[in-house]
């Protein structure tokens, strides 16, 4: 098949680096510019092969040129959405040849050609010949292939501006992937070494709480490295599409965590939230007093108004615990519409650092930027409950509709309530002696017996002093 | 990141990689017998790769290279980037970072060099660092050597980031704490059952007077000792001025010994 070709070509070359000193010519890369583009067109005439610009032989040793591959692609059931899949492989089909090096890609690509190479006869053409077959080979709906290859500075110039336009279209949609377009999750396990039963489900909608890793990220590592700690996940069925509910990661969960967790709510901080590594970029808290959510990122060296700051609290939540009220997440899950849905996303959130407020401005629905809070704001429940007010946050309708439900059925039980119609500081004064906060857990278990077991959720203490006393 | 080679065995020509890391205390001598390693090694024509894996160390400037950017900087770079949603998300980190750290390879004619850098901030690495070992190890198997000059002490045995080492130089001087963590660091190994192909001693910065007081000390490592330094007045003067390691002559005393030393290496594998 590739009889023609003055090198080899095959997988076994993937991960060809060309030294400086072995090279050739080097093509894009970060002295250049170059980019690599995958069309579909109507119009597409199979196997052929165009160099425009100077040739492999027409180029000095040593020198740096620019580089634009466009690759015209036809076929009964392409369609425009298929690009950027095709144009992904482009890297690893380049790097079969032997004595080609293709690294990154779309307009951030860096090639060379090695002495080797030349030396042997190879021109562009060989390259562009390879991967139409290539292509054809591993997409068997590709019916027709045509590429181009640009060498000359105003040629890939005009080729950029093209390609800029066509990545940018491809990024709307991208931005636009949500957890319904898919059918496959992705769980990563990376992190089990230090929290043994957390596995991160990572969804178009939610990255990996570290923030390092979205899903398409995790797509090409479960390709490239299969029995590696990034796994593909069924989506299959959906029990709750708001909560983020679904059997297969239920299951998944239940899998990996050895039985500790066998439910996860993937856009909720109630019920059954998403287990936390330790690693999260942030945290989303539930604030039981106004019944909303403050967000803390870990940059954030202050203190929240739980009365901790980022280190304590991010302690009780990580380790691969699934606490209610808690949530570890990443900054990229908060661009996300799905962000935490269930709770109420954005209308819930009463609290958040200013620097990470600015960093998502253009997320946050623009009637509530200015009524959430940030910590030039206020700090302590009183303060934000009196910000919240002042600023009309929706929470305030919550607070009152939970009121006179409450009021109606004559249930004393709520936290909210009592908090809400008291209308004073958290802390509780007892015959005017203050007390001060001394503890705050999101659990606590008390040691008991008699086939009793007592947790306390969210549990705040309060003490008018505390005495350390050595034994 | 600390660096991690698994499972190299052949470079990309078929031939064997050879993986040659140099350990020892602070201050005794590492950066000087990489840094000669690399000089011989690199005039054999083969492909040479330096891995600067000490944060605090010196090996650039040894060899002669600058470096613009370190593994280090790169990491940071991308967790900025990702934080502030820079990176389009159809395109994705491996390639990102396959194509930083390719930029960060210091290129000669003679070798290349690749700098770690500095250790972590705050936040979590798991994910870039799994990248990153995996870039680097492609990167490595491009090579005919890599030579690895590791960070002072003991941890880069208890991360097992030097467990793929083919041989492991352990440098020690005539001080009794070098010594002392030469012989931790085969004792640790042992403990660890980390077993490199070879474990030798090279003795530096010892003077006829106390040669064989010296000698006999760091026998007591059980560590078999390949060669042997002596104090170097030309080396003291280069490390004054800031001279590269590299430029020293061809018949000056620290390199003749350093390709004895080599050649020994290579011969007995």
């Amino acid at each position: 098949m590739f009889e023609d070709i003055p090198v080899d070509v095959s997988p076994m070359y993937e991960g060809e680096r060309i030294r400086s000193a072995n090279m050739f010519v080097e093509l894009a890369g970060p002295k250049s510019i170059g980019a690599e583009l995958v069309q579909v067109e109507d119009d597409v005439e199979d196997g052929k092969v165009e160099v425009i610009g100077p040739n492999l032989n027409e180029m000095k040793e040593g020198e740096i040129y620019p580089f634009g591959l466009l690759i015209e692609i036809k076929g009964e059931k392409l369609e425009k959405e298929l690009e950027g899949v095709i144009e992904r492989r482009t890297h690893e089909l380049c790097n079969y040849v032997k004595g080609f090096m293709h690294l990154n890609q779309r307009d951030q690509i860096w090639c060379r050609v090695s002495k080797e190479a030349k030396d042997a006869g190879f021109e562009l053409e060989h390259l562009g010949k390879s991967i139409s077959i290539l292509f054809k080979e591993e997409f068997p709906i590709i019916e027709a292939i045509t590429i181009k290859i640009f060498t000359n500075k105003e040629d890939v110039e005009t080729f950029l501006e093209k390609a800029n336009t066509a990545y940018e279209e491809r990024d709307a949609r991208a931005r636009e992937l949500s957890d319904e377009d898919v059918d496959v999750f992705y769980g990563c396990v990376m992190c089990q070494s230090f929290a043994p039963t957390h596995t991160c489900v990572v969804t178009p909608d939610r990255t990996a709480l570290c923030g390092a890793i979205n899903w398409f990220d995790c797509r090409a590592a479960a390709k490239m490295d299969p029995d590696g700690p990034i796994f593909e996940i069924e989506k299959g069925e959906v029990l709750d599409e708001i909560k983020g509910e679904y059997v297969n990661v239920n299951t998944i969960m239940t899998d990996r965590s050895q039985g500790t967790v066998d439910r996860v709510y993937l856009h909720s901080v109630f019920g059954y939230p998403h287990t936390s590594c330790g690693c999260f970029e942030a945290v989303a808290f539930y604030i039981p007093e106004l019944d909303g959510l403050g967000i803390v990122d870990r940059d954030f060296k202050g203190e929240t108004p739980l009365g901790i700051p980022f280190s304590a609290m991010a302690g009780q939540c990580s380790g691969g615990k699934q606490v209610e009220g808690f949530a570890g997440l990443s900054l990229e899950y908060m661009r996300s519409p799905k962000f935490l849905q269930a709770d109420g996303g954005y209308e819930r959130v009463i609290w958040l650092p200013k620097a990470i407020k600015d960093s998502l401005i253009d997320f946050i629905p623009a009637e509530l930027a200015e009524k959430i809070p940030t910590e030039e704001d206020a700090n302590s429940i009183k303060e934000i409950r009196k910000f919240l007010r002042e600023n009309n946050h929706p929470i305030m309708e919550r607070l009152k509709a939970a009121k006179e439900t409450i009021e109606e059925s004559e249930t004393t039980t709520e936290p909210v309530e009592e908090e809400y119609s008291a209308d004073m500081e958290a802390t509780p004064e007892i015959e005017g002696v203050p007390m001060a906060q001394v503890a705050y857990t999101p659990e606590l278990s008390l040691p008991s017996s008699g086939g009793m077991k007592i947790i306390f959720k969210n549990a705040k203490i309060y003490a008018e002093k505390v005495i350390i006393k050595r034994k | 990141m600390k660096l991690k080679l698994n499972y190299i065995i052949y470079t990309n020509n078929g031939e064997y990689l050879v993986i040659i890391a140099v350990s020892g205390k602070g201050g005794t001598g590492k950066t000087l017998l990489s840094s000669l390693l690399i000089k011989h090694l690199s005039e054999t024509g083969k492909d040479i790769l330096a891995i600067d894996a000490d944060p605090d160390s010196n090996l650039p400037e040894a060899l002669g290279v600058e470096v613009v950017k370190t593994v280090g900087d790169v990491r940071e770079e991308l967790k900025v980037d990702t934080a502030k949603g820079n990176i389009p998300k159809d395109m994705n980190k491996w390639d990102i970072l396959d194509y930083k750290i390719m930029e960060s390879v210091v290129e000669t004619p003679k070798f290349d060099l690749l700098v770690m850098g500095r250790p972590e901030g705050s936040g979590c690495y798991c994910a870039v660092n799994n990248m990153l070992r995996k870039i680097i190890e492609t990167i490595s198997s491009n090579y005919d050597y890599i030579v690895i000059d590791t960070e002072a002490g003991l941890e880069h045995l208890s991360r097992r980031t030097t467990q793929n080492v083919d041989i492991m130089l352990v440098v020690t001087d005539k001080s009794k704490r070098g010594i002392l963590t030469a012989q931790r660091i085969g004792e640790l190994s042992n403990e660890l059952d980390i077993s490199f192909k070879e474990m030798l001693l090279v003795v530096n910065r010892i003077t006829p007077d106390n040669k064989d007081l010296i000698l006999k000390k760091a026998q007591e490592t059980g560590i078999e000792i390949v060669g042997t330094i002596y104090e170097d007045g030309e080396v003291a003067e280069y490390d004054v001025e800031g001279k590269p390691l590299v430029e020293l002559s061809d018949d000056s005393n620290s390199v003749v010994a350093v390709s004895k030393i080599v050649t020994r290496i290579l011969n007995s594998n």
